[in-house]
């Protein structure tokens, strides 16, 4: 999130793509009806379904799944044949706008409308009403991610609002509503098959980086590791881990180090609600160890026919220990312990440490929290003997993750946030008395220990020190000739530089910054603002008001990516078969995450939508989130969805004499099958249905819930949607496809 | 299912009042053991305004999403017997959905796992903490000196804390794999 829910009061205009707040972040969508009461916002809701946000929208477009690139390139086409685009703003700010404006070209209101399925009179009321209330905020979640296109949807996003001129303003901004509590913070922490915490990556440097902070030789990690190239690959990720299993039948190649995966150990991770339920399982049973940690049982436990070496541990729940969370718009929070843990419950670090007494490495892996910063840019060991968890670990954090700007980010800092909530704004964030300078839960990044977090990235109409900054050079300083950095006058208020500049390092802070370092200063100094112990890089450009991470323009062009512009491509599973020659899917890609994945071969196979002729789409309920477990452990909540559904159109259902209240079964094209209860609803058209992911312990018609140990079965249970969610992963992200999937129904 | 939903919401109350109930059945719960006969009788007022004389109120952070709303624990004697929403926190403004209103059962659920558990030949076994741990890292020692430590697969969580979630990163790097991952792939 660019912005902050509070902020989205400021908007004029709020457009809604593949979410639906009013469910699944019912609290936060409060801010949004308040825009609307404040401003008359209109809201824009961009849906295959009729959600409950739908129902609070000023205008609404019924989308064919998977088609979103198409209806933005139609809104960019009617944007700049009258001229809305934002020149100013892009020519300063942004690299390859014109390419842009060439494929917008091709996407004409009717072509648009053949594809997505929303007729060009809509497109264009649409595009009028967002293009004159600016400033506009583009909002997203899962809806637009989960395809093999996911990555090219999140760059058209923005792309939409750079044309606009929304990004970098209060209002505006690209806000993406994350789904659980932590996972901002959980990704900023590189819970990652890809990189290491803070987006470091996985380069040699990065290692060397992390070894050094962490108090252990370079050569101690190198070690662990079959050899260093293993280090710099990505691992198998939690979409596709299970095609590395012994004996899981698949014909997809992996490059494992030379081996097949033999055990997994999960610490509160839903697995039952991730696609290819069937391989999920059938990676289950093959396992030699399988190890799962949660506060209640993991249904992986029952979902598995694996006889021996199943261990299931009591986590205790995140109110059972501390620590902080990050919110969606990247504002940490303390949460404090409410009790001791529960039975033999033990908080999730408490199993970690002590599997790392007994496989002989605690002692290097916690000395981190041990460790300070001094003011001449070395390492030293903190004047205690033993670790007070969670603030050591906390103060660990800040002091090594500068990519993001987490050095502000102190246990003190963020429990003093937390104990004054009541003393900041809830539109901007501003604090006030004792808080006044610092916005609420000092959102990254948080330059120092004194900056008070950035409200809304990439904003050059306040000075740095107040959260201010143009946008991030990471890619160079030009490409095929052209300047990669902002144009003069673009900058933000107050910067001692009046013009684009370079990230800002030990070799070029002299020049960038026009000034003279100490010899003191120079010894102390790292290499770059990353990297820099001293954090001498980041208070010289504190000082001169200008952002560390330079001044760049935006990227329309990302030449490394397959498409260089977001590019449409259907489904892999398409109900427009007539559209895939024209649309097709990526080459398969081998030694993705470890594993060959499939695009075109499956895409082109056969003629799906013959067999499989209806949309498949899937989401939350207000009632649970995640894989449910803990909501349908819950009797309240339970009784509230107590059963597994599918919402039809009744039209759909009387063609297959499914009455309301039915069982029905949903068949993948995968072969696979579930049996759910037919939930008339209107909120789908007759050529779709739509299902929750919350439930699982039944697998393709059979109840698995005897499996549980006695005394841990929840209040609620059913099919996993995930059993016949299709096959499909991002080309990038390796996110699966599970919303523009096909199925076929029958009465059960 | 709409019958079913239908019947729940019926017979079950408002939010406030749930949490009441919530509430009073943790107060029977304790004091079953006496509760025998005619023991009942009206709450003074004195205890209807402030029913756990002596508790603390403890500020936290809803774990359902990621709005991140304000939760205000009522802790009396180390037990968690109330839930109130946090009128005062700048994003949550006072609001609860119905499952932020419930954190309270992530806790006091009876279902939850309460020890550890094997399954060995097909059946549950209950075990103790030392010996579940002691059984997984051998397992997982004889992994890594066999087949590398690329045979094991880490799953982290989004429902981690920052300083767990960054830990458990950090032990796959000193385990020897980039096998880890969580659910912001999905």
């Amino acid at each position: 999130m660019t912005n902050s829910l509070g902020d989205i009061q400021k908007s004029k205009a709020i457009i809604i793509f593949g979410s639906n707040p009013a469910v699944n972040h019912p609290v936060g969508f409060q801010h949004f009806l308040k825009a609307k009461e404040r401003n008359n916002a209109q809201i824009i809701v961009i849906d295959p379904r009729f959600t409950k946000t739908a129902a609070k929208a000023d205008i609404y477009a019924q989308i064919r799944p998977g088609t979103d690139i198409p209806f933005m390139y139609g809104m960019l086409n009617i944007i700049f044949k009258n001229g809305w685009e934002d020149k100013e703003y892009t020519d300063a700010r942004v690299f390859g706008m014109d390419k842009i404006r060439e494929e917008a070209a091709k996407w004409t209101p009717e072509v648009v409308a053949d594809v997505t399925g929303v007729p060009a009179e809509k497109l264009i009321q649409i595009t009028n009403i967002y293009a004159k209330n600016r400033p506009g905020t583009l909002i997203w979640a899962m809806g637009l991610t989960q395809h093999t296109i996911g990555t090219s949807n999140t760059r058209m996003a923005p792309i939409l609002q750079l044309a606009l001129g929304n990004m970098g303003k209060a209002g505006g901004g690209t806000n993406i509503l994350r789904g659980h509590d932590n996972v901002q913070g959980a990704t900023d922490m590189g819970c990652l098959s890809d990189s290491l915490p803070g987006y470091y990556g996985l380069a040699e440097g990065s290692w060397k980086y992390f070894a050094k902070q962490w108090g252990v030789d370079y050569e101690y990690l190198v070690a662990q590791f079959k050899d260093a190239s293993w280090m710099t690959k990505t691992g198998f990720s939690l979409a596709r881990w299970w095609a590395g299993v012994q004996n899981v039948k698949t014909d997809e190649k992996i490059e494992n180090a030379g081996t097949f995966l033999k055990a997994l150990i999960v610490m509160g991770n839903g697995i039952t609600s991730v696609a290819q339920q069937a391989k999920i399982k059938e990676g289950l049973d093959n396992l030699d160890l399988l190890v799962l940690a949660d506060p209640f049982v993991n249904e992986a436990a029952i979902l598995t026919d694996k006889k021996d070496n199943v261990f299931i541990l009591p986590a205790a729940t995140q109110f059972e220990t501390s620590g902080y969370v990050v919110a969606t718009n990247r504002s940490a929070q303390w949460r404090y312990k409410v009790v001791e843990p529960l039975y033999e419950s033990k908080p999730d670090q408490e199993i970690m440490f002590e599997l790392a007494k007994r496989l002989g490495f605690y002692e290097q892996y916690t000395k981190g929290m041990l460790m300070v910063e001094t003011p001449e840019g070395k390492l030293a060991m903190k004047d205690k003997k033993a670790f007070t968890w969670p603030e050591d670990a906390t103060d660990e954090i800040a002091r090594i993750i500068k990519t993001i700007g987490l050095t502000g980010w102190t246990a003190e800092r963020i429990k003093k946030h937390t104990d004054n909530w009541h003393m900041f704004d809830e539109v901007t964030g501003a604090g006030m008395g004792p808080m006044k300078g610092e916005f609420y839960g000092l959102p990254w990044p948080c330059w120092t220990k004194t900056h008070g977090g950035s409200p809304n990235l990439y904003d050059t109409s306040i000075p740095v020190s107040q959260g201010g900054m143009g946008f991030r050079n990471n890619f160079g300083l030009e490409k095929d000739g052209v300047n990669l950095l902002a144009e003069k006058g673009s900058f933000p208020k107050g910067s001692k530089i009046e013009t684009g500049h370079a990230e800002v390092t030990k070799a070029n802070i002299e020049a960038v910054l026009g000034i003279t370092l100490t010899e003191a200063e120079k010894a102390a100094m790292g290499a770059n603002w990353k990297v820099d112990n001293s954090n001498l890089i980041v208070q010289k450009c504190m000082e001169a008001g200008v952002c560390p991470y330079g001044n760049a323009k935006a990227r329309a062009i990302v030449w490394n990516f397959p498409d260089h512009i977001p590019m449409h491509r259907e489904p892999l599973h398409s109900p427009r078969t007539d559209l895939v020659a024209k649309y097709p899917a990526y080459a398969d890609k081998a030694n993705h995450f470890r594993v060959m994945t499939k695009y075109i071969s499956v895409q082109s196979a056969k003629d799906y939508a013959k067999e499989f002729p209806i949309n498949m789409v899937t989401g939350r309920l207000v009632t649970m989130n995640g894989a449910g477990i803990e909501n349908r452990a819950s009797k309240y909540i339970a009784a509230l969805t107590p059963e597994m559904f599918c919402n039809i159109h009744p039209d759909l259902a009387h063609t297959h004499g499914i009455k309301n209240g039915a069982m029905m079964w949903v068949h993948s094209p995968e072969g696979t099958k579930i049996k759910v209860k037919a939930k008339y609803s209107l909120s789908v058209l007759p050529d779709m249905v739509f299902m929750p992911f919350h439930f699982a312990g039944y697998f393709q018609g059979t109840d698995r819930t005897g499996n549980f140990p006695a005394g841990t079965k929840p209040y609620a249970s059913g099919e996993s949607v995930n059993t016949v969610t299709n096959y499909g992963y991002d080309i990038i992200t390796q996110i699966p496809e599970t919303k523009g999937g096909l199925c076929r129904i029958e009465k059960a | 299912m709409e019958n079913s939903t239908a019947r729940a919401l019926a017979t079950t109350v408002g939010r406030r009042s749930f949490l009441k109930m919530a509430a009073v059945a943790s107060v029977f719960g304790a004091t079953s053991g006496f509760a025998s006969g005619n023991v009942t009788r009206a709450a003074t007022d004195a205890e209807v305004k402030n029913p756990f004389p002596g508790s603390k109120k403890v500020k936290t952070i809803c774990t359902s999403c990621s709005v991140g709303c304000g939760v205000i624990a009522e802790v009396q004697n180390g037990v968690w017997v109330r839930q109130e929403v946090a009128q005062d926190h700048p994003i949550s403004l006072g609001g609860h959905c119905c499952k932020g209103a419930d954190m309270i059962d992530m806790v006091k659920s009876e279902v939850r796992l309460k020890y550890p558990m094997v399954k060995e030949n097909g059946q549950w076994k209950r075990l103790s903490w030392d010996d579940a741990l002691n059984r997984i890292a051998t397992k997982l020692a004889e992994l890594k000196k066999n087949d590398g430590a690329d045979s094991v697969q880490f799953l982290g969580s989004a429902k981690m804390s920052n300083e767990q979630a960054y830990y458990f990163r950090k032990f796959a790097a000193f385990f020897g794999t980039n096998n880890t991952d969580h659910q912001a792939r999905i």
